[in-house]
């Protein structure tokens, strides 16, 4: 095999590169996958010879080895039941009135904006049916979401929203989320947001939760919302306040919020800092990259920052910090290592 | 299941037998379901137009034309629904724009297996660095890690010719690989 391969490979002046006859050849993936001695040796025995090509070889065997994928099916169940949504349509072969689920109407909003930020688990557990609808974001990743009520949800990077399918105005949250309930004026629908501290109920408006940080803040724009703690009371919020509460130390705090800040500003895609410390600002970027930072000059920490911080994209996110406070960051593992520049 | 154990059902789908159509819409709802959440990151999107897409299937089955391959012509069929679903949706003047401006294809570190044999680099890493390829690097190694698409079925999948995925293919596995490098560096320095 292997002196076949050679003459493959020495009399290949046609248009294959030498990348597409490694891929396809066996004796090579062997070689990648170490798996026939012989071949090991030979490939070794080839690389040696042939250094101007090596930066090919450990292409082609990155390409052959690939990235490994647990790949999640979704149940029996549910196929059958999508199925027989499908059949149902087919049978009438004349009439053809799909159920299209509303997409764009345009609904009159009342606002409301919250943030929860908190990386736990809900204090509201459910049956474990799958009913249960679940969107969760990747760090650095925003989606947009409409609800099926109409509802939109812009949900920040690692974070994860679910509801049962047979109540979509009460949703778990845990990360971060912008809500622009949809109002329902004919059935005065309530829609609710539960984080693991609290409940946020709502009638229609727009606001922002964030169960970050170990504690849920809600950030409310516009509108009214109350909100039920874990220990029995409940607190009505006014526009433009953020409450803060967290159930471990039954602290509560309100606070009068600015125009400036930073909260509601991701979901376009940017942190927006006002005077911001630098340990506040690698506050955000950890939560949203999953990262932990250290302060290798400690007092870097309390340097102030103003400005926008793209969020999407980790080395753009900090080199638009470096630029904007002279310093330099190192990405080590998951560390973000922070030193003067 | 094979290409060639293919053919005979999707002759019998064609001839309108609902078994044949069930069978089909089993073997491939949930892979297409995962692309199509993969391109929209959107569940409400991805199942409307997953019935609307069997059912049309359905519907149209005698003008279909030659399907050699049933699995690659789904994902093309499909991946084009999805757009296009997506285009009126968003707004967006075109497929590439939709596909470009979209969050398309994302990985989180638990749709990967913990061992890798690229590298011993941790998942959460890794998926950072999936992640800051361009879409069209995560696509192409979605349909051939994820779905198990051939280069020539992603080619034409993606609409592209043979000899773009290979590039992209090697794109992606180069910058990957020097990161890797390069957390794999820093790693050790951080020990010492």
């Amino acid at each position: 095999m292997v002196s076949l391969l050679m003459k493959t490979i020495f009399m290949s002046k046609q248009n294959l590169s030498l990348l597409e006859i490694l891929i396809d050849d066996i004796s090579f993936v062997n070689w990648a996958k170490n798996q026939n001695q012989n071949d090991v040796a030979f490939w070794n025995n080839w690389i040696e010879k042939h250094p101007d090509k090596i930066e090919t070889v450990f292409n082609a065997k990155a390409i052959v080895l690939g990235i490994q994928f647990d790949k999640t099916k979704l149940s029996e169940s549910k196929i059958e039941r999508e199925l027989s949504h499908v059949l149902a349509q087919l049978e009438p072969e004349k009439n053809s009135p799909k159920s299209k689920k509303i997409t764009s109407k345009a609904f009159k909003y009342i606002a409301i904006t919250a943030v929860l930020v908190l990386m736990v688990t809900f204090g509201y557990s459910f049956l474990p049916t799958n009913t249960t609808v679940t969107h969760k974001t990747v760090f650095g990743e925003i989606i947009d979401l409409k609800l099926p009520d109409g509802t939109s949800v812009v949900l920040n990077g690692n974070s994860e929203i679910s509801y049962d399918k047979t109540s979509p105005r009460n949703i778990n949250l845990s990360g971060e989320a912008y809500f622009k309930v949809k109002s329902i004026p004919s059935t005065k629908a309530k829609f609710w947001v539960n984080t693991k501290d609290l409940k946020v109920e709502v009638f229609g408006t727009q606001f922002h939760v964030s169960t970050r940080d170990n504690k849920t803040g809600v950030l409310l724009d516009e509108g009214s919302i109350e909100l039920l703690l874990d220990d029995g009371t409940t607190q009505k919020m006014i526009p433009g306040e953020l409450v803060s509460y967290s159930k471990d130390d039954k602290a509560i705090t309100h606070d009068k919020v600015t125009q400036d800040l930073s909260y509601s500003l991701w979901r376009e895609g940017t942190y927006i800092f006002n005077n911001t410390t630098v340990y506040e600002v690698m506050k955000n970027v950890e939560q949203a990259y999953g990262m932990k930072t250290e302060f290798i000059d400690e007092e870097l920490k309390d340097q102030k920052l103003t400005g926008g911080i793209p969020n999407q994209n980790l080395k753009i996110c900090l080199s638009a910090i470096e630029k904007s406070t002279g310093t330099r960051i190192v990405v080590k593992d998951k560390r973000l290592l922070i030193f003067k520049n | 299941m094979n290409t060639s154990s293919e053919k005979p059902l999707w002759q019998l789908f064609i001839e309108g037998d609902k078994n044949a159509f069930s069978s089909l819409f089993k073997t491939y709802y949930s892979q297409l379901y995962s692309y199509g959440l993969k391109i929209s990151s959107d569940q409400f999107i991805t199942e409307d137009c997953l019935q609307s897409f069997f059912i049309y299937l359905h519907k149209n089955r005698r003008n279909l034309g030659e399907v050699n391959n049933v699995k690659s012509y789904l994902f093309i069929s499909f991946r084009r629904a999805v757009l296009k679903s997506l285009k009126k949706e968003r707004l967006f003047t075109s497929f590439e724009e939709s596909l470009e401006s979209s969050q398309s294809f994302g990985f989180s570190p638990e749709e990967l297996k913990i061992e890798q044999e690229i590298s011993n680099t941790k998942n959460t890493t890794l998926v950072i660095l999936l992640n800051s390829l361009s879409t069209r690097q995560r696509e192409v190694v979605y349909l051939k890690y994820y779905s198990g698409l051939s280069i020539e079925d992603t080619a034409e999948v993606m609409d592209i010719s043979y000899q773009s995925v290979l590039n992209t293919l090697q794109k992606a596995f180069t910058k990957l690989r020097s990161e890797i490098l390069d957390h794999e560096i820093s790693a050790v320095l951080k020990k010492t």
